[in-house]
């Protein structure tokens, strides 16, 4: 596809309809997928994409087309006028609803937006404003200068428009700043707070983009049906674009199309053809359209686009961009983590019970400890992941303790993960753009209109930096999970190093390397100290950090038994009876 | 003639080997253990011979050939694993959490149940005490006594530990290991895994040493366990 495929598209939108002797009836049912569509690409963004499942959407096109009808029908504003309040009320709706209910994840938050769903469907029923269950009709077409677009041919022109703007500035969001920060959420929010993300304006961003795309569709369906009432906006219908998009592919955009016209077209031809065949005594066509629904799961559980097309993660071209501002270096040996007493109960367990520590610019301190020393728990706490029941986490002199984790990013503080967190569906230099979050100041609103180009092009040229830095660039276009185990692991110490910390943290980063790997690690993680870095990490492999660490401490039973360099600890009574245990 | 006879047992996860051509024998009625650092392969080992991660080899119980036989199938067979994590049913009482590890012998009914859970109160008192009480609220040691109970209920011929001693007291762990010993008078034959190879190798017939997935060392648990190459094993070599 070129890059001005939407031209092509605008085009076809326009003519098509009017090709001699196509039934009107085509273009109707065109026009009835064309606004799926836009819903079912805001379905894509929050469910697909994002990971938070919704049973809601058709509410949100509910308040698009009410505040439309009201305002045209009861004030005898222009239509046109209603698409921004439509954009407005669905976006006011999902922030109010967002608020209450996206703490919930997973199948709560499911089951709380089928409950709104309901909820919503009742209140438009019986609500005076909106006509309770007769809602509003006389509502007025949109018309460009004296002519209305009523005849379905021209509206089909406006929503095939209204459906590419879509489709462009979803691209658009999605290969953004925060685009990226929503494609982190699924799977992989603790990475995406460890770079800065606010995790919870991502998914409230998904949450109104998605309402907003059905806010317009929701204009449109009032101003060419004429007439709004809470039908169209149940339980079942916000099913139904679900169904859509899992049939298209839910984490496609071009899937949500697809998805919109395969289940219009065959929920068509299912109830023009089963009457024939079977009579017209039963309801068979929800039967039949229920089992070919579970045929198209069975063969192509991720939605039939990954079938047709293979995804691709787009190349990124080198840009000439200015350079990213960067924190000030540090002197070798200036202090700079500095913890005392740090402990953490989970009821009765005390897991940390008093850890203290030290680390300087320059410095690679290694954490040991045997099998439930409580290691992963203090780096959970360094790191903003867990907050410390007692004690002090101070940062160049600044006190953290308690901070969550995207204000140590902002701090400073970038971490890797034990098991590698990098986002499946993106390519290597995707991944490590993440980390340059919270250098970029673009708003959502700014990359819808494509106006963070500039500043993109910075974050990635950092991204670059960082990755050939670590020696990875030549991988940049690569799927992120193409890489070897070793690799990955790289790839998340670049991601670290866009966050442009003071102090590295790294959880096992050796676990499953090999030993050419291994040796190179040391290499980077040297070169990185020699450069000022402060590097902390917590590691299993004895060899590999007794040669790497230029101090150890070494806790046990969530205290800090020992501490000194390698050569010392190791020789430590203490320390080889928390390895070795004592006899029985 | 041993009771359970591995031959070069591989696993491997997405392609890197955790294990590679392991080979052990336990006889019937010894405690043999599997010591190393940690990510040495040890609770992979004790996962791929209860049937829970897929592997390549030989595994042969008894003078039956298990390889491909389900969990529950070795279950039947004779063969218990005391999870490293313990694995309760927190939400089920400690009564409750012992008739399960007994399903094995359902068909023999409810009297001799209770004669298997009396049995096993006499071996951990602690726990008849608190036979009414949630397994998810007790303490460290006791989740890991009822554990063990547990997995005694199905009255096993091989008896697999893994990592007793994590996370407890050095005075618990000592209780645990005493009773690990005591077991031996009843017949059962074990396979215990630890890190504490201290503690191991002193309650052990024979032990075998594993890094990287691989077996390094092996041997009469006495003799390893003056072997300096353990302590190097475990805290890495100093650097030059």
């Amino acid at each position: 596809m070129t890059r001005h495929w939407w031209v092509l598209a605008l085009v076809l939108c326009a003519g098509l309809p009017w090709i001699p002797g196509l039934p009107l009836f085509w273009v109707t049912l065109g026009n009835g997928i064309g606004m799926s569509a836009i819903i079912a690409i805001g379905l894509v963004v929050l469910t697909g994409i994002g990971g938070m499942t919704s049973f809601a959407q058709a509410s949100f096109t509910g308040f698009g087309a009410y505040a439309t009808a009201i305002l045209s029908t009861q004030y005898g504003l222009s239509p046109w006028l209603g698409l921004p309040v439509a954009m407005a009320a669905a976006a006011v709706a999902a922030l109010a609803i967002g608020a209450i209910t996206l703490r919930l994840s997973g199948h709560y938050l499911a089951l709380c937006t089928i409950a709104w769903s309901v909820s919503l469907f009742y209140l438009f029923g019986n609500l005076d404003l909106v006509g309770r269950n007769d809602g509003i009709s006389g509502i007025p077409p949109l018309s460009i200068g004296g002519l209305k677009l009523i005849d379905v041919r021209l509206s089909f022109t406006l929503i095939g428009a209204a459906l590419v703007v879509a489709v462009v500035a979803t691209g658009n969001l999605l290969n953004s700043r925060w685009g990226r920060a929503i494609r982190a959420l699924r799977g992989g929010a603790v990475a995406a707070a460890s770079c800065g993300v606010n995790v919870a304006q991502a998914r409230m961003l998904a949450f109104v983009y998605a309402a907003i795309l059905a806010g317009v569709a929701g204009w449109l369906f009032a101003h060419l049906q004429r007439a709004v009432n809470p039908t169209p906006f149940g339980l079942n219908a916000s099913i139904q674009y679900l169904l859509m998009t899992v049939v298209g592919g839910v984490a496609h955009v071009p899937g949500a199309i697809l998805g919109a016209a395969l289940v219009v077209l065959v929920n068509d031809r299912l109830q023009d053809w089963l009457p024939k065949l079977l009579g017209t005594s039963g309801n068979f066509e929800i039967i039949v359209f229920g089992g070919l629904l579970v045929l198209v799961l069975q063969v192509a559980p991720q939605g039939l686009w990954p079938l047709l097309a293979k995804s691709r993660t787009p190349r990124h071209h080198k840009a000439q961009a200015s350079p990213l501002p960067q924190r000030a270096p540090r002197a070798p040996g200036a202090p700079i983590l500095d913890v005392v007493g740090l402990r953490k109960n989970f009821g009765g367990l005390v897991a940390v019970a008093d850890l203290s520590l030290t680390l300087a610019a320059g410095e690679i301190l290694g954490l040991i400890g045997p099998n439930g020393a409580g290691k992963s728990t203090s780096f959970n706490l360094l790191t903003g992941v867990d907050q410390p029941s007692a004690g002090t986490f101070r940062l160049a002199g600044q006190d953290m303790t308690g901070q969550p984790a995207p204000a140590m990013a902002r701090a400073g503080v970038a971490r890797s993960f034990q098991h590698v967190k990098l986002v499946a569906s993106m390519s290597v230099i995707e991944n490590v753009a993440i980390g340059a979050h919270l250098r970029g100041r673009a708003t959502p609103l700014a990359a819808l209109l494509r106006l963070d180009r500039a500043e993109e092009a910075a974050l990635f040229a950092e991204a670059a930096r960082q990755l050939d830095r670590v020696g990875l660039l030549d991988l940049a276009d690569r799927p992120a999970t193409s890489l070897a185990l070793g690799q990955q692991r790289i790839v998340e110490i670049a991601r670290a190093l866009c966050v442009d910390p003071a102090v590295l943290l790294l959880d096992e980063p050796a676990a499953g390397l090999r030993h050419a790997e291994k040796q190179a690690l040391v290499q980077l993680l040297r070169h990185l100290a020699a450069d000022g870095m402060a590097i902390l990490l917590v590691e299993h492999d004895m060899d590999f950090v007794m040669n790497l660490a230029d101090r150890l401490v070494v806790m046990d039973f969530g205290t800090r038994i020992a501490e000194g360099a390698p050569a010392v600890v190791r020789n430590d009574p203490a320390v080889i009876e928390a390895y070795l245990g004592s006899p029985a | 003639m041993s009771l359970l006879q591995i031959d070069d047992l591989t696993v491997a996860y997405g392609g890197i080997a955790a294990v590679s051509g392991v080979s052990l024998r336990v006889a019937a009625g010894q405690i043999v253990t599997v010591i190393g650092p940690n990510g040495a392969g040890k609770t992979t080992i004790l996962a791929a011979i209860a049937g829970i991660l897929p592997a390549k080899g030989r595994v042969t119980l008894g003078n039956a050939d298990i390889t491909r036989a389900s969990v529950e199938t070795r279950v039947e067979r004779g063969m218990s694993l005391v999870p490293e994590k313990r694995e309760l049913f927190p939400t089920m009482t400690v009564a409750e959490n012992l008739r399960l590890g007994g399903f094995r012998h359902r068909a023999e009914g409810r009297a001799a149940s209770l004669r298997a859970m009396d049995e096993c109160y006499a071996l951990f008192p602690r726990l008849a005490q608190r036979r009414r009480q949630l397994a998810g609220t007790m303490s460290g040691g006791e989740r890991q006594m009822l554990a063990m109970a547990r997995a005694l209920m199905a009255r096993p011929a091989l008896l697999m530990l893994d990592e007793p001693s994590l996370g407890l007291a050095p005075l618990i762990v000592r209780d645990i290991f005493h009773t690990i010993a005591g077991l031996r008078a009843s017949g059962v034959a074990i396979l215990l895994v630890e890190q504490n190879a201290r503690a191991a190798l002193a309650i052990s017939d024979h032990a075998y040493v594993l890094e990287m997935g691989r077996v390094t060392l092996e041997g009469d648990s006495a003799q390893l366990a003056a072997d300096p190459r353990i302590v190097s094993m475990y805290l890495g070599t100093a650097p030059a």
